[in-house]
């Protein structure tokens, strides 16, 4: 892939001067290599806390029972799924970058795909620890999979979306970490390569024994594509999945067809929101503007508003049908949702889910940090509200009047979800600190075709097109990473 | 091949050199290095691999056997010599009575564990209200005593006796007076054990007096036709009746045996024939019966007087003073219910609720001048349910504040609680020397007199009742009696030197009195439970309207007295009644039929006139009555209540009847007072808006169907000419396509059929529901949460009625300026046990699965409890054990102990935490009947089954039977005309139809 020059219209990928294989090395290695600084200190006690939090509530649902929520008799389910939901969108972000853009050859991935697997990985175990903890007897949890057991001739109920959801969730984890940690393979082999002692000894064993040999890359190559070839349908099935505990009811505001791909294009839009209030922190304070450019992040926000502005024509569809069905149990479902006792989550759903992303038409706004970074966490609490809304204010006015009631959270309820957060920064933060968190192997592939570097060896060489290089140059005003002298070099005497 | 050769593995084995002997004793075997490992050095040695299996072996071998704890025993005792009667496993019935109710004891292992409704006894006062279907409960209330106690301290009953005696007998001598004060005594036995108590003390006298009173009744009836008593109502006999605020379906006098008569011509036989009675309730505060009415016109106190003058005459064409001049809704109702009332001449009732000389002579006049008597009342067979007479009360705090009185009983009477003056009782009994108490708890009374000798519960006593003329029911113990308890008949005898016991007392009473010239036994009534002997004669009865004048002056007056403040109505709770069960954890929680709010009375007020006062939802208002009590109670928002008035329940507010009794509620009682002799529960008081909040526990909080087709309601002229109007029959007009395969039911398909028309909303289903299924009582912060675990729950709905308009949607009801015209229909609610169940196919463990017989199955050991069931259920009848309710605590209303816990049939297993529970239509009765068939070697007949909640219905409202019998009951209920079924137009093919509600409303 390195072998040819890219065109100068491109959008470099990698920006900085200077730069060789062994700098990007330097560079991304620098996070695991030395202490971590206080900002890292902080962040961790915080999320560590929050960890904390987390099993406090947790335990205590297990000691008492799931009355520690605020669920009741009409109302089954509310937070604990809106959370498990919630987090299984965000995780579908990185299997989409990590999959579906490698076998597109998107190369701008190359330097976002770890961080946003492992935030796949850790938000995947968030979901499943509320698959868990919201069952009357998690102790129990293993009868959801079809084992061989002693109860007789006890199956599961292949009907049950429940099933299919177990199923969905545990292969896309199992995939998704396999993909994972193939993809480390090679970086955790530089960092063994580079340290020593104990650490040495333990990188070597989670290295897999990689030798760097060309067999071993090529292998790699395959793997890497296979397991694309894997995930990709699993982008699309996990959530199509989740979207049918609700989509297979006869709930008014759950039974709806049009689920599957409105929750799919739910899941990617937040999972790129997630992406984005990492990244944006990350690169900062790790130092990786370089790697992690304004093109990588004007990208993200064009996909964001691209999914945002589906989510959004499927919430109007969702009117639209609810009051074409001519079902009057439906036409109330919506009713309520919009003027009914929850209207403010609705509303919040309505303004952060499909109003806020509308901002990115403009490239102001798509390519301001601060902002981005804003927009990014309006998407998600706007997304954590879609799922409450399409949960709570379907189940909480159903068919008969007689049995409707209000949803209020317990502390228990507030303690699991913010508790889960903590989990996750928690982990996302240990990651940061022990792994690589960008794919070193695959940032070096570009340096000699996409980086700014190489681009501006080019146009030095001559032989470009004039009008190409203003335009490339121009291309280049919005990095927050590329110096006024950088784009001054490029001009053509 | 037969083959001697030998091979040597080498020369030493040839030679057996004695180094080889050595080694291959030890061939396989390498002895464990224990030593060597333990000590100091062997630690510091490098483990061998194999070492280090062994040891992981021998440690994982080790932790299994240690871990291997017995599994906990639990040990039954079996019988040493088996009583002939009882075998585990198969309940016994034994007949007995409870408040004249003659009902079936069901018992197992020697353990009462349900009431049901005497079958025999069908149309003889049978039937169970939920009180009755609760009672089961009081027997194992922990709150009960242990023993007798005196002045505070446990004593032996030959202590107390000793005491008893002695103080008799210093009356005696002093020439002092002894009293009994009892609440209604019927028994015919306790009767004569009072008249042989009496010969012994001749200055003994009984003194009936009743929390709530009817004596209003006894003396009008005294002064209009010289009998004193409660006549027997038969609903049954009339086409038009009209209620000015009773409660007769629900609280007032004999509701059960009311309803039974009321839905006779109301049910969807009676519709069949043509038949409907039609029924106007004129009232202050939301009734059961008024919310059954057919028409309902909201009216004050204060008017109720003046309603029944211009009543009397619009029906007479007399002119008596004071007829109704406001309310032009209830006058104008009034010309048309006159009209109706004439033209039913002796086929009509008039009742009416107050409990005033004044009133209910003008009342008896009203059914003179309609012929009722002999027909739709009869004086000649009397009720003797209610006999209390305040007055004689209040002559005995006169004799006891002169000291003339040395020795008081108190037999299940509880003054200082239910007397409006308790402070004027407690200082007349302070004057009186020995005072005792039967009470079965320390309550208000007992705790505050010198002595208590426990009653036995009704269900380890013998007795008997005289509920009214000429029927008789007996009172058999079920049980040894727990505790050191005596009864108090048995105690009355003792003390009077008598020492028969009082089987033999009761056995002989009724050998020589009741059963005298009949050819029944003593043994006989032992297995029918009753004897009837059947009615005397009606006689006839003529009013003298001279005196008529008087009254009406008497009626205006008290009504001018009433209408100068805020009117205050204090009626009896459906659940709690005047207070006396007030420590049952099922009644507690029984919803209120109209408010559906548990744990709590409240003051219901119009939600206009709330307004008014700058009171809304969750408001608290502090009520002052007349003599200056004043009480802070949460406010109910109640359409259909009487602009200007107030409605508080008496019967709460207890301070010494037990742990999930205490402190529930306020005590109203002390807002009534006594006028002319006759205790007056309408009164006036002043509203003041309190500060705070309260969050009241209801198990239903919105009241309307918001238009929706669930509930099906048509008048009694367009059912004449269409019997399936307004039924929908979606699926007439509709084919369906099904994903799922049609389930073969070759057996029985068990199914239900509801009457809307039937069903008064009572509540007397959930409760026995709740007793058979071992259905937990949750508490009122759980209720709050909407947790409340009924299986079967009564919905109910308010539609609004305005300028001939219905109005359903909460949001237009806002808008709407009167709230007093409201029409209430209740549904019962329970699992419809779909053919396609929704349920079903969502649970992914399949634990809740289609029965061949067409049950949807909840199998709670494998639930694990994901909710999905629940959420996807279009009835929201699946309820979820959020706790551990029976073993937590937190929720120790009544069942975290092992004595309450006798009362769990053992039918039916409790559930643990975790698992969904719903409505299993009694799959252990539907079991024991299939099983008992099969023994007897027939085949099942229609009857032989019976639900708790169907069995214990009196209006027969609930029917329930195999839909594979074109004969059953069940199926041709559902053949009826107004069959629907509800959310039919989903498809998931529930298995219980509601007939349609049809009002005899007038015709516009």
């Amino acid at each position: 892939m390195s072998s040819h020059n890219e065109s100068i219209l491109r959008e470099p990928l990698i920006t900085g001067k200077d730069i060789t294989y062994a700098k990007v090395t330097d560079d991304i290695l620098l996070p695991v290599e030395n202490k971590p600084n206080k900002a890292w200190w902080i962040g961790f006690t915080l999320a560590a806390l929050g960890a904390l939090l987390w099993v406090v509530s947790v335990s205590y649902t297990f000691w008492t029972g799931i009355g520690a929520w605020g669920l009741n008799k009409t109302v089954g389910w509310a937070w604990d799924i809106t959370d498990f939901v919630w987090w299984v969108g965000i995780g579908h972000a990185g299997t989409l970058i990590s999959a579906v853009l490698l076998i597109f050859r998107q190369n701008w991935r190359n330097s976002i795909n770890r961080s946003a697997e492992a935030m796949t990985i850790f938000a995947v175990i968030c979901a499943a620890t509320y698959v868990v903890a919201h069952m009357g007897r998690p102790w129990l949890a293993y009868w959801i999979f079809p084992l061989p057991n002693q109860f007789g001739s006890l199956w599961v109920n292949f009907n049950s979306p429940l099933v299919w959801d177990a199923f969905a969730i545990s292969t896309y984890f199992t995939v998704s970490l396999v993909f994972w940690y193939c993809g480390l393979l090679p970086d955790i082999a530089s960092v063994r390569d580079r340290a020593a002692g104990l650490k040495r000894r333990i990188y070597s064993i989670m290295s897999f024994g990689w030798n760097g040999s060309v067999k071993t890359w090529q292998r790699f190559e395959i793997v890497s594509l296979i397991l694309a070839g894997i995930s990709t349908p699993l982008v699309l099935s996990v959530h199509t999945i989740v979207s049918m505990d609700f989509a297979t009811s006869v709930i008014p505001g759950w039974h709806t067809t049009i689920f599957p791909p409105y929750f799919v294009a739910g899941a990617i839009f937040s999972g790129f929101a997630m992406v984005q209030t990492l990244l944006l922190v990350m690169r900062k304070v790790l130092n990786f503007e370089n790697y992690i450019t304004m093109f990588h992040i004007e990208s993200m926000n064009k996909i964001i508003l691209v999914t945002g502005s589906i989510v959004g024509i499927a919430y109007l569809t969702e009117l639209f049908i609810a009051w074409y069905s001519g079902s009057e149990y439906e036409m109330y479902a919506f009713a309520n949702r919009i003027a009914g006792p929850y209207w403010w989550a609705y509303w919040t759903m309505m303004t952060c889910n499909v109003i806020s992303p509308q901002l990115f038409w403009f490239k102001k706004i798509r390519t301001s940090i601060p902002i981005s970074w804003v927009l990014s966490i309006v998407v998600n609490i706007g997304m954590w509200f879609e799922r409450f809304v399409i949960i709570v204010t379907s189940l909480h006015r159903d068919y008969l009047p007689s049995s409707w009631a209000m949803f209020y959270p317990s502390w228990v309820d507030v303690g699991i979800f913010v508790g889960s957060i903590g989990v996750f920064f928690t982990l996302f933060l240990l990651f940061l600190r022990f792994l690589p968190s960008i794919a070193i192997a695959e940032v070096k592939l570009l340096l000699k075709s996409a980086s700014l570097q190489q681009k501006t060896k080019l146009v030095k060489e001559g032989h470009l097109n004039p009008e190409q290089v203003e335009f490339f140059r121009n291309s280049l005003t919005k990095y927050d990473s590329v110096t006024e002298e950088d784009i001054k070099e490029l001009e053509i005497k | 091949m037969d083959s001697n050769k030998k091979y040597w593995k080498g020369l030493e084995e040839l030679q057996q050199t004695p180094a080889f002997v050595e080694k291959s004793k030890g061939e396989f075997a390498e002895s464990i290095p224990v030593e060597e490992v333990l000590n100091e050095a062997g630690l510091s040695t490098k483990t061998p691999r194999r070492d280090f299996l062994k040891a992981l072996g021998f440690g994982v071998g080790a932790v299994t056997l240690a871990a291997c704890n017995r599994t906990p025993l639990h040990k039954s005792i079996p019988y040493l010599i088996k009583p002939e009667e009882v075998t585990p496993g198969i309940p016994n019935f034994y007949a007995s009575s409870f408040n004249g109710q003659s009902v079936l004891v069901r018992t197992r292992e020697g353990r009462p564990i349900l009431l049901e409704a005497n079958p025999a006894a069908q149309g003889l006062n049978c039937g169970t209200d939920a009180g009755t279907q609760a009672a089961v409960l009081d027997l194992y209330d922990q709150a009960k005593l242990q023993g007798p106690k005196f002045h505070g301290t446990d004593t032996s009953w030959d202590e107390l006796d000793t005491q008893v005696v002695t103080a008799l007998g210093s009356a005696a001598a002093a020439g002092k007076q002894i009293r009994i004060i009892a609440s209604t005594v019927n028994s015919p036995s306790t009767i004569a054990a009072v008249a042989r108590f009496t010969e012994k003390y001749p200055t003994t006298r009984l003194i009936e007096v009743d929390a709530v009173s009817y004596s209003g009744i006894t003396k009008a009836n005294q002064q209009s036709f010289g009998k004193a008593v409660v006549p027997q109502y038969r609903f049954d006999r009339a086409d038009v009746i009209v209620s000015v605020a009773a409660d007769f379906l629900g609280t007032w006098v004999s509701g059960e045996e009311h309803t039974q008569q009321y839905i006779s011509n109301r049910d969807y036989k009676s519709l069949k024939k043509g038949r409907m009675s039609r029924h106007i309730q004129f009232e202050g505060g939301m009734s059961l019966t008024g919310s059954n009415a057919d028409v309902r016109v909201a009216i004050k106190p204060s008017e109720e007087g003046p309603l029944l003058i211009a009543l009397y005459n619009a029906i007479t064409g007399g002119s008596l003073p004071g007829g109704l001049s406001s309310n032009s809704k209830a006058q104008t109702a009034l010309k048309l219910v006159a009209q109706e009332l004439r033209q039913a001449q002796g086929r009509a009732v008039v009742v009416s609720g107050a409990n005033d000389i004044a009133i209910q002579t003008l009342t008896n006049a009203i059914n003179v001048a309609l012929g009722s008597y002999g027909g739709t009342i009869d004086l000649d067979n009397p009720s003797y349910l209610l006999k209390g007479d305040e007055e004689a009360f209040s002559a005995f705090l006169a004799e006891a504040n002169r000291g003339d009185v040395d020795v008081a009983f108190f037999l299940n009477s509880n003054p200082l609680y239910y007397h409006p003056d308790a402070a004027a009782v407690k200082a007349a009994l302070d004057k009186i020397k020995f005072k005792l108490s039967f009470a079965d708890r320390e309550d208000e009374t007992a705790s505050e007199l010198d002595a208590i000798a426990p009653n036995h519960n009704f269900l380890e006593s013998w007795g008997d009742a005289h509920p009214r003329g000429g029927y008789y029911t007996i009172v058999q113990p079920t049980i040894n009696p727990v505790y050191n308890t005596r009864q108090a008949e048995q105690s009355l005898l003792i003390w009077a030197g008598d020492t028969t016991d009082y089987y033999t007392f009761v056995k002989t009473n009724w050998e020589q009195n009741i059963l005298a010239g009949s050819s029944k036994t003593w043994k006989d009534v032992l297995q029918t439970g009753f004897e009837y002997k059947g009615d005397a004669p009606a006689g006839t009865y003529t009013f003298d309207t001279s005196g008529l004048a008087g009254v009406a002056a008497a009626i205006t007056k008290q009504s001018q007295a009433l209408a100068k403040d805020v009117e205050v109505q204090l009626y009896q709770s459906i659940a709690l009644r005047d207070g006396r069960q007030a420590n049952n954890a099922f009644l507690l929680e029984l919803p209120d039929p109209i408010s559906k709010v548990t744990w709590d009375n409240y003051a219901a007020l119009n939600p206009k006139f709330a307004e008014s006062l700058g009171l809304g939802e969750n408001s608290v208002v502090e009520v002052e009555g007349e003599n200056g009590y004043k009480v802070i109670l949460p406010v109910l928002m109640q359409p259909g209540q009487a602009m200007g008035t107030v409605s508080i329940a008496i019967g709460y507010g207890r301070t010494k009847v037990g742990k999930a009794g205490n402190n529930v509620g306020q005590n109203a009682y002390p807002f009534a007072k006594i006028v002319n002799g006759t205790l007056q529960f309408n009164t006036t008081a002043k509203l003041n808006k309190a500060s705070g909040s309260y969050e009241l526990a209801q198990t239903q909080t919105h009241h309307t169907i918001e238009g929706r087709n669930i509930i099906r309601e048509t008048t009694f002229a367009k059912y004449k000419e269409d019997p399936s109007h307004n039924t929908g029959r979606w699926s007439d007009s509709h084919k369906t396509y099904d994903l799922w395969d049609k389930y073969e039911e070759p057996g029985h398909k068990w199914v239900m059929a509801i009457d809307l028309n039937a069903c008064t909303g009572c509540g007397s289903c959930i409760v026995a529901c709740s007793v058979e299924n071992n259905v937990p009582v949750v508490g009122r912060d759980e209720v709050r949460r909407r947790r409340e675990m009924h299986w079967l729950r009564i919905d109910r709905y308010y539609t609004i009625e305005q300028e001939g308009e219905s109005y359903t949607e909460e949001d237009e009801i806002g808008r709407l300026e009167d709230l007093e015209n409201v029409s209430v229909v209740h549904q019962p609610m329970l699992c419809q046990h779909c053919d396609h169940a929704p349920c079903e196919t969502v649970c992914p463990v399949l634990a809740t699965v289609h029965s061949s017989e067409g049950l949807n199955h909840m199998a709670y050991n494998r639930c694990f409890g994901t909710r999905y069931c629940a959420n996807n259920c279009p009835y929201k009848v699946r309820r979820f054990n959020w706790f551990n309710y029976w073993n937590d605590s937190r929720f120790d209303n009544y069942l975290n102990n092992e004595f309450t816990q006798l009362v769990l049939n053992p039918d039916v297993v409790s559930r643990t935490r975790g698992v969904m529970e719903k409505c299993s239509m009694c799959i252990q009765r539907i079991q024991a009947g299939k099983l008992q068939a099969k023994i007897e070697q027939r085949p099942l007949k229609d009857g032989d089954i019976k639900l708790a909640c169907s069995a214990a219905c009196s209006a027969n409202a609930i029917i329930f039977g195999d839909a594979n019998d074109p004969n059953s009951e069940v199926s041709k209920a559902l053949r009826n005309e107004r069959v629907y079924y509800v959310l039919e137009e989903l498809n998931v093919q529930p298995g219980v139809g509601y007939m349609t509600k049809v009002r005899n409303t007038f015709e516009a």
